[in-house]
């Protein structure tokens, strides 16, 4: 799922530091917005936002971290409905739900244990590439040689 | 650009697969959800009728239960429902109400077995409870209303009186949402085909009863409580037409004369 790649260039103490601090904060939205699944996303975008400015790799990471939360926002979304249509109408629990839920608690499991592993390597300065996400990350930073440090 | 788009069907197809690998498991007899549910409906309707039994009067005269039993077991029996499940209770009330509570507890009042001008009027009323109990509408409103964990406080022996009489009062003068109702409406005329007996003298009764609301308006529970009487009734109408080749047998006017001579004596 996760991979370490070589950056364009090596980070600096502060870079890798913000960089990382992207990953816990959506760490932290999870915890405090469950089961809400908008709150951490909404959490990453405004992390994002103050650091749209900074360097490529701090930049990198934002937005790593941004689309990490927007792939399973979706499936999540559809959870939340189900389960409160369940609630309040007549619609009733069934399998098909309770694998969905299992299957998108499965999938946040990976996620929120990716986010800490991408917490962590990036802290150290070290460059952590998601599958599908990277590419994507890669396709919507550029890259601006004369701030890159 | 190919590679990411191709790289997300993998991860989506994977999600999705995931899913549909899981929903093979019956995970409803594993989690004995089933189980949970029925017991959490068996115990909060046991309470609620524990309540309503120290405040109202229960008539078990059989000669005056006996002709209302017949109709519930004709109405079972035509339409393969379990009639020993469900268990009736005549109230002597004057409010024109009838109203079901969990584990298929069917109370009716003496007030509308009164306000009935024939039986298949009452049998349609009937049919109608019989609808949300079949339907799983009761706990469904339970939980939309009094929310699931005031149910399995009350159901593990926790709540006091307050939460049995608040989901009580919730059933028995509230009425459920407009797509529940309709669904209660809809196979109460069903129901009352299967069993041979005329739809329209139940939209009658609602129309009937929908007028006289405004003069006595907190003796006729049931029609204030389930609003759009009239609407209803000729909901009621233009789904018995679908039945083209309906025959409706004659009911028995002698025995309901009967029994509701015997309400008036006994009021």
């Amino acid at each position: 799922m996760t991979s370490l790649e070589k950056f364009n260039y090596v980070p600096s103490e502060h870079e890798a530091e913000k960089a990382s601090n992207s990953y816990l904060m959506s760490l932290i939205a999870i915890m405090g917005g469950l089961p809400l699944p908008i709150i951490n996303l909404i959490a990453t975008v405004a992390f994002y936002l103050g650091n749209r400015k900074g360097t490529y790799f701090v930049r990198w990471h934002c937005i790593q971290a941004l689309y990490s939360q927007l792939f399973l926002l979706p499936f999540n979304s559809v959870g939340f409905w189900w389960t409160i249509s369940i609630i309040f109408t007549s619609e009733t629990i069934s399998s098909k739900y309770i694998a969905y839920i299992i299957t998108i608690f499965i999938f946040n499991l990976i996620e929120f244990i990716g986010t800490i592993y991408s917490a962590i390597t990036t802290r150290k300065g070290e460059h952590v590439e998601w599958y599908v996400i990277a590419g994507l990350t890669d396709l919507t930073c550029t890259h601006d040689a004369k701030n890159n440090n | 650009m190919r590679k990411i788009i191709i790289e997300f069907i993998i991860s989506v197809a994977v999600l999705l697969g995931t899913w549909l690998i899981l929903s093979q498991v019956d995970w409803m007899t594993l989690f004995r959800v089933k189980q949970a549910t029925q017991s959490t409906g068996e115990k909060v309707g046991n309470l609620c009728w524990d309540l309503l039994k120290k405040s109202e009067t229960e008539i078990s005269a059989d000669s005056v239960v006996s002709p209302i039993d017949s109709i519930l077991t004709k109405i079972c029996d035509k339409n393969q429902i379990d009639r020993s499940k469900i268990k009736l209770h005549l109230l002597v009330n004057e409010e024109i109400n009838a109203f079901a509570l969990p584990n298929n507890h069917l109370i009716v009042y003496s007030g509308l077995v009164e306000a009935c001008k024939n039986e298949a009027e009452l049998d349609g009323v009937i049919c109608h409870e019989l609808a949300h109990l079949e339907k799983n509408h009761v706990m469904n409103k339970l939980v939309k209303e009094v929310g699931l964990s005031v149910l399995l406080t009350m159901s593990s022996g926790n709540g006091n009186s307050e939460m049995i009489k608040r989901a009580l009062k919730q059933l028995s003068s509230s009425a459920y949402d407009r797509k529940m109702e309709t669904e209660a409406d809809l196979t109460a005329v069903d129901y009352l085909i299967k069993a041979g007996i005329d739809p329209e003298p139940f939209a009658n009764f609602l129309y009937r009863l929908s007028d006289e609301t405004q003069n006595i308006p907190q003796q006729i529970y049931w029609i204030s409580t389930h609003p759009e009487s009239k609407k209803r009734a000729e909901e009621i109408i233009a789904h018995a037409l679908t039945y083209k080749d309906f025959k409706a047998t004659a009911i028995d006017s002698t025995r309901f004369a009967g029994l509701k001579e015997k309400l008036n004596r006994k009021l």
